[in-house]
């Protein structure tokens, strides 16, 4: 008799957002349904969580560097330690939800499920969920980095508290969300109360979903009056790309402006291949693979996005365009 | 080990095997040499001769690390916060409770002493069960062990390890520095030598006569298993597709390859056990196959036949007469290699 099957991946949802935010509600609401889902929930505190069947881990945020000579590379010690635990008693929960503190980077989690062995193993990265104020989050983006760079890393946005805002003051929180990260998906919610499966399964970091979404650009790429240091930009270009040369060009890209670019994403279109091949970086740590061929009839374009401070929009764009074949 | 057939492993002709039902995370004899299986589901499962293998439920929720008691029992941690002793009947005592926390790693010594890891604390306590004291970390240990005559412990953790004597009336550690983030940790049989796995994936040692620093790299994955053979010759190290062995003598490891053995299938080692009186060491692989390895000649000899969970449990008896082994899937046995 063979083992059983003990390979299949856990997903893992991250629930960010600043002080105050309503994080703590959108939680304690996804544990209350009843979805008869079973979750282990690591916190940094004990709140008033109301859960019976699931699992609550209380820990530390502990963030480690890596050794392996990049500097922005970090991860989530504690998580490593606790997920190697949970590992060890599958079948005990359908999911894993890590709360991270207001003021805390997403970077050290997200990377955390790219450059730990274990961890990629066992699970996977479901999605990042962000939780904002919509009345405080304009003040907010002006004074914190760790605002900015939660928006940049979200997949899910929860804009929250709508009750406290006039319709034209959404308008204009949504457009400086979309400002900093227009691939993320904007819920509208009065005290975080938006369904659960639209923050839980929602498989965003699938390298073959990556460019799913149309970004929503409100004005094109002419947004130029910047609400904060983190913005985004994108590319497309319609010859196919040279691997060698898009190799070359991104490795020294991430080696070299790594720091500065929280999340890349890209569907490329090798020359020769009729696959797609998607790729996906947080700061300096990328991932990619092929994701099967494009629909027949559809434009062989390949198409980039940035996310990250002091982004160079014309250098970005000459260094993709060169990746291109030869004309 | 392909063209072995599952006659020619051991576990056929000497020896006994289950299917537990949960990850095997601790093959503990205890110091009486009674053989007992620690589950992540919180239970322990003794070895018994006749009949079923009695289970004592020690822990709640998980069980997360266990070993053999100061003088006979086993001691367990659970992440139900719990440091818990069971006795040779069998009878489940809890030792301590530390709510809210996991209890990561224990650790305990014939000399009368046991430690705990709980949050970014070593507890230490005595064999009747008073907290002797609590020793504060930078962050949450990564490992602990004692050293042969329990008189020092060490504690890994996040840039480097802490040395601390367990007797002492003023508690200020040894630091032992070095930057990354360190696992599993090991004393040298001598108390000469410290060595840690890391999260890089490699490992670093100090030799504490003069903190001179080594560095053993080259994994292909996280080492978690590391042991010194019985007189701290060499190292035995998993997390490569073959058993690596440092060389502690002759000016190593600086400066020297290790050896390899047992190598070859393209499975990862994931558990590696020294024999207590010969250059013998035992291992364990990726796919569940178990094997015994002579580091002179490097000869090779089945034990367990692979059957698709990696070993993640594996102990020699203190007589080197037995070798238990379990795995992440639960399949749980030992063999006896004494004298027939």
């Amino acid at each position: 008799m063979a083992d059983t099957d003990t390979t299949a991946q856990v997903p893992v949802t991250v629930l960010t957002g600043y002080l105050g935010a309503g994080k703590t509600t959108l939680l304690n609401r996804i544990l209350s349904e009843n979805h008869g889902r079973r979750f282990a929930v690591v916190i940094n505190e004990f709140g008033e969580l109301g859960v019976d069947n699931d699992l609550v881990v209380d820990a530390d945020e502990e963030v480690f560097e890596m050794n392996n000579g990049c500097i922005c590379c970090t991860v989530r010690g504690d998580l490593i330690r606790i997920i190697g635990g949970l590992m060890r008693r599958k079948g005990r929960f359908d999911g894993i939800i890590v709360e991270t503190t207001g003021l805390a980077d997403p970077a050290p989690v997200a990377q955390t499920f790219f450059v730990d062995e274990d961890v990629k193993r066992a699970t996977r990265l479901d999605a990042i969920v962000t939780v904002v104020d919509a009345k405080h989050l304009p003040a907010r983006l002006k004074d914190s980095s760790e605002a900015q760079e939660q928006i940049a890393f979200a997949d899910i946005i929860v804009l929250n508290k709508m009750d406290l805002v006039a319709p034209a003051e959404a308008d204009e929180v949504e457009r400086m969300i979309k400002a900093i990260n227009p691939y993320a998906e904007i819920r509208r919610s009065t005290k975080s109360d938006v369904p659960l499966d639209a923050v839980i399964g929602r498989d965003a970091f699938n390298l073959a979903r990556i460019l799913e979404r149309e970004p929503e650009f409100l004005s094109g790429e002419d947004h130029h009056e910047h609400d904060s240091e983190v913005n985004s930009v994108s590319f497309e270009v319609s010859r196919p790309i040279d691997a060698e040369r898009f190799n070359a060009w991104i490795s020294r890209l991430l080696q070299e402006k790594g720091q500065d670019l929280l999340r890349t994403k890209g569907i490329l279109h090798y020359a020769g291949d009729r696959r797609r091949f998607a790729f996906q970086a947080v700061h300096m740590i990328a991932d990619g693979d092929y994701i099967g061929e494009a629909k027949e009839g559809d434009p062989r374009r390949s198409k980039i996005v940035f996310i990250g401070r002091d982004l160079n929009r014309p250098q970005l764009r000459r260094g993709f365009e060169a990746c291109q074949v030869d004309a | 080990m392909a063209a072995v057939s599952e006659a020619d492993f051991l576990l056929a002709s000497r020896g006994v095997a289950k299917e537990l039902g949960a990850w095997v995370a601790g093959a503990v004899f205890d110091r009486a040499g009674r053989l007992a299986f620690a589950l992540a589901d919180g239970t322990l499962h003794r070895h018994a001769e006749e009949g079923d293998w009695p289970v004592a439920v020690a822990h709640e929720g998980g069980l997360l690390s266990a070993c053999a008691d100061a003088k006979d029992g086993w001691l367990s941690g659970g992440d139900d916060g719990r440091l818990v002793r069971v006795a040779p009947d069998g009878m489940v005592t809890q030792i301590a409770d530390y709510r809210g926390k996991w209890v990561d790693h224990v650790a305990a010594h014939e000399a009368g002493v046991r430690a705990a890891a709980v949050g970014k604390a070593v507890h230490v306590l005595g064999v009747a069960g008073a907290a002797l004291k609590s020793l504060a970390h930078p962050s949450s240990p990564g490992g602990i062990c004692f050293d042969a005559k329990g008189k020092r412990v060490a504690v890994s953790h996040y840039n480097g390890a802490s040395l601390w004597f367990v007797g002492a009336k003023e508690d200020k550690p040894r630091l032992l520095e070095w930057k990354g983030s360190h696992h599993a940790i090991a004393f040298s049989p001598d108390g000469t030598h410290v060595v840690t796995a890391m999260q890089e994936p490699s490992l670093h040692g100090w030799r504490l006569a003069d903190g001179q620093h080594m560095r053993m790299s080259g994994y292909p994955t996280k080492t978690k298993s590391l042991a010194f053979t019985a007189r701290g010759r060499w190292l035995a190290t998993s997390g490569a597709e073959s058993v690596v062995l440092w060389p502690f003598f002759g000016g190593g490891p600086m400066g020297k390859a290790p050896t390899e053995l047992a190598g070859g299938d393209e499975v990862m080692c994931s558990a590696v056990a020294c024999h207590p009186q010969h250059e013998v060491v035992a291992a364990g692989f990726g796919d569940g196959l178990v094997l015994i390895t002579e580091v002179a000649s490097g000869k090779v000899v089945p034990v367990a036949p692979p059957r698709g969970s990696a070993v993640s449990a594996l102990a020699w008896d203190a007589a080197g007469a037995r070798l238990a082994f379990g795995t992440e899937a639960g399949f749980a046995g030992f063999v006896d290699l004494s004298r027939r």
